[in-house]
């Protein structure tokens, strides 16, 4: 008996109001007040000063600036003014969001995203986590569902009971909670960028694209392609499908919304796009790389930027016909224009694989005239005289 | 993204309630030769990691500002008393000296993977790395460009300090006392911290010190006084009153 009550208890607990849009009031420089906000804002604290100094973070140039004024622009001046962003070079579709209003934006986002409607999506989903004060709650809420979890074992241990079933299901609904955050993080943002004039349907289309390249993914890599209709047991997040779908559904109520500002989108990610591919070409996901190459060039066309990328892509995987393809987007991308000396040598390297030594030999003595002290200049210079 | 390993976690926290056994440690370890003699030198403290909290009855870690401030002045007190006592100068790093903090903070990073390489790889027999056996002696480092930070320029060595506490909360307790009654072994709060001194002319790692079950309640003075004198168990500048203090 005391095990249901126990269990009850810690289901009861993660209630989430949906579908409720009212906000609390803006509180100007929100202090946390009760122990359990004040503990995880002061551990959101460290954490931040870890991420201000990271070598990881982009601090060239002006792009946390610009992440913030779209931010400041979908969510209002006053509410922008408790949170810091964060870029970093992580090739991963991905942000996070700190208790105390610190945001991590992933590189990897930065180079997906098509236009600055879809990134304002993801900021407002990131913002909405904030001003819902998710992570308190999810602490909580895990906190009630391991000290249950603790009981169980402990009485059914003493009483000779079994209680895994039961316990599974705690552990389970600790992630329904966080999909349920999920949820209203979604509906949340997807508000906030309606507000602001982006079009509404930018959010699901951000999923979208997602599972499209979640699809030449996995065939890039021999697989099945697999859709999830609902999220499994142990998934933190909502299917992307059903997020695609809720948030269409809900943007249709919504003003439709105007510009989706791509070309300003674009020339504020321009200067850090050749870094942001460079990341991505190193994950040894073909079919995904691709995808995101195909996808800018379609907007962009084929620039010396995507050209080289393209090159070490297919490099990369050094198929024989990889390196022949490869030797000829490397030329494609220096008549487009790609100047940096280190074509010159992953060009030699994928001619001289697959045997054609002369070209190569120009290639890589070209590459070592304009870099006569680089790191490698050694191993090329002993390549050359075999 | 924010609870993917959490299903690990629970099972590890489960499993930890269960067991209750205290595997031998050693807890120091000192560069060979190494001496310090005592007022002589100049010791910069790097910002100590302090984190003080409950643990919940579950196992999770519920961090305490209030404790955890307490903690930051208390032991910074304390330390100081300590190296008085031994005749060193020691000052506090300056943050804001200037434009290296990113650096600092790696350094710092640096020196916690290092110490838990120490920790994990040549403070438990039986799991030493072959080039890390006692008659190996004590050589580790974190790389002679520590040297060129301006920041700690003018100091001889750099103290990091680091400790964690979670006090068992009152549904902890009720869990040990019932598990007890029932036979089941279920381990209440976790105290440990390390303290590592870094010679800021070369970056060796000249004396570390490591435990995981220490004692001193790191919100009162007294406390900290007896956290601080634990930690700097085996400091190469002795004496501290070591005899006198007993966990």
């Amino acid at each position: 008996m005391a095990f249901v009550l126990l269990a009850e208890l810690a289901f009861s607990r993660p209630a989430v109001a949906k579908d409720d849009f009212t906000l609390a009031p803006y509180v100007a420089a929100y202090e946390p007040s009760t122990v359990d906000e004040r503990g995880v804002w002061m551990l959101a604290d460290e954490g931040e000063r870890q991420l201000r100094d990271s070598p990881l973070r982009i601090r060239v140039g002006g792009l946390e600036t610009y992440l913030r004024n779209v931010l400041c622009k979908e969510v209002g001046n006053d509410r922008c003014a408790g949170i810091r962003i964060y870029a970093v070079e992580v090739p991963t579709f991905n942000a996070s969001m700190m208790p105390n209003g610190a945001m991590q934006v992933h590189s990897g986002l930065l180079l997906r995203a098509r236009n600055e409607a879809e990134l304002a999506a993801v900021l407002g989903h990131e913002f909405a986590h904030f001003e819902l004060r998710h992570s308190l709650y999810g602490f909580k809420n895990r906190r009630g569902a391991t000290d249950a979890m603790a009981w169980l074992t402990v009485l059914g241990g003493i009483s000779n009971t079994p209680v895994a079933d039961t316990n599974f299901s705690l552990l389970g609904s600790i992630y329904q909670f966080n999909r349920a955050q999920e949820t209203e993080a979604d509906l949340l943002g997807l508000k906030y960028l309606a507000q602001s004039g982006y079009p509404a349907q930018s959010a699901s289309e951000v999923w979208q694209a997602l599972m499209a390249e979640a699809d030449a993914s996995a065939l890039g890599r021999k697989q099945k392609v697999k859709a999830k209709y609902s999220a499994g047991f142990f998934d933190t997040h909502p299917a992307s499908l059903a997020r695609a779908y809720y948030l269409a559904t809900e943007a249709g109520k919504l003003p439709p919304g105007g510009d989706a500002r791509a070309k300003e989108y674009n020339d504020a990610i321009a200067p850090y796009i050749s870094r942001f591919l460079a990341a991505q070409m190193k994950l040894n996901d073909f079919g995904g790389s691709e995808y995101i190459l195909s996808n800018i060039a379609e907007r962009s066309g084929w620039t010396g930027d995507l050209l080289f990328a393209r090159g070490e892509l297919y490099r990369a995987r050094a198929n024989p016909r990889d390196l022949q393809q490869a030797s000829e987007f490397y030329r494609q991308a220096k008549l487009a224009g790609y100047a940096a000396p280190e074509l010159d040598r992953n060009l030699g390297l994928s001619l001289l694989r697959n045997g054609q030594s002369d070209e190569a030999r120009i290639a890589l003595s070209a590459y070592l005239a304009a870099r006569p002290d680089a790191s490698d200049a050694k191993a090329i210079t002993a390549l050359l005289a075999n | 993204m924010r609870i993917n390993n959490f299903a690990r976690a629970c099972l590890l926290a489960l499993a930890c309630c269960m067991s209750a056994t205290v595997i031998g440690q050693e807890k120091t370890g000192n560069k060979e030769g190494f001496a310090l003699k005592p007022g002589t030198v100049k010791i910069i403290l790097m910002r100590p990691v302090i984190g003080v909290g409950e643990q919940s009855t579950g196992g999770l870690y519920e961090p305490n500002a209030d404790w955890t401030t307490q903690a930051r002045g208390h032991l910074g007190t304390a330390l100081s008393e300590a190296q008085t006592q031994l005749g060193n100068q020691v000052m506090p790093y300056e943050e804001s000296a200037g434009a290296e903090g990113p650096l600092v903070t790696q350094y710092s990073q640096l020196f916690n993977a290092v110490a838990d390489s120490v920790i994990e790889y040549q403070f438990f027999p039986g799991n030493r790395l072959p080039t890390k056996k006692r008659d190996k002696g004590f050589e580790w480092a974190v790389g002679p460009g520590i040297a060129e930070l301006k920041s700690l320029e003018g100091a001889d060595y750099a103290l990091f300090i680091s400790t964690h506490d979670e006090y068992g909360s009152t549904g902890r307790k009720m869990l040990q006392i019932v598990g007890m009654l029932g036979g089941i072994g279920v381990t209440s709060g976790v105290h440990q911290g390390y303290a590592g001194l870094v010679d800021l002319k070369t970056g060796e790692l000249v004396w570390l010190n490591a435990d995981r079950q220490m004692g001193g309640d790191v919100r009162t003075p007294e406390g900290a006084q007896k956290r601080v004198r634990q930690l700097l168990e085996g400091f190469p500048g002795k004496p501290v009153a070591l005899t006198t203090a007993q966990p």
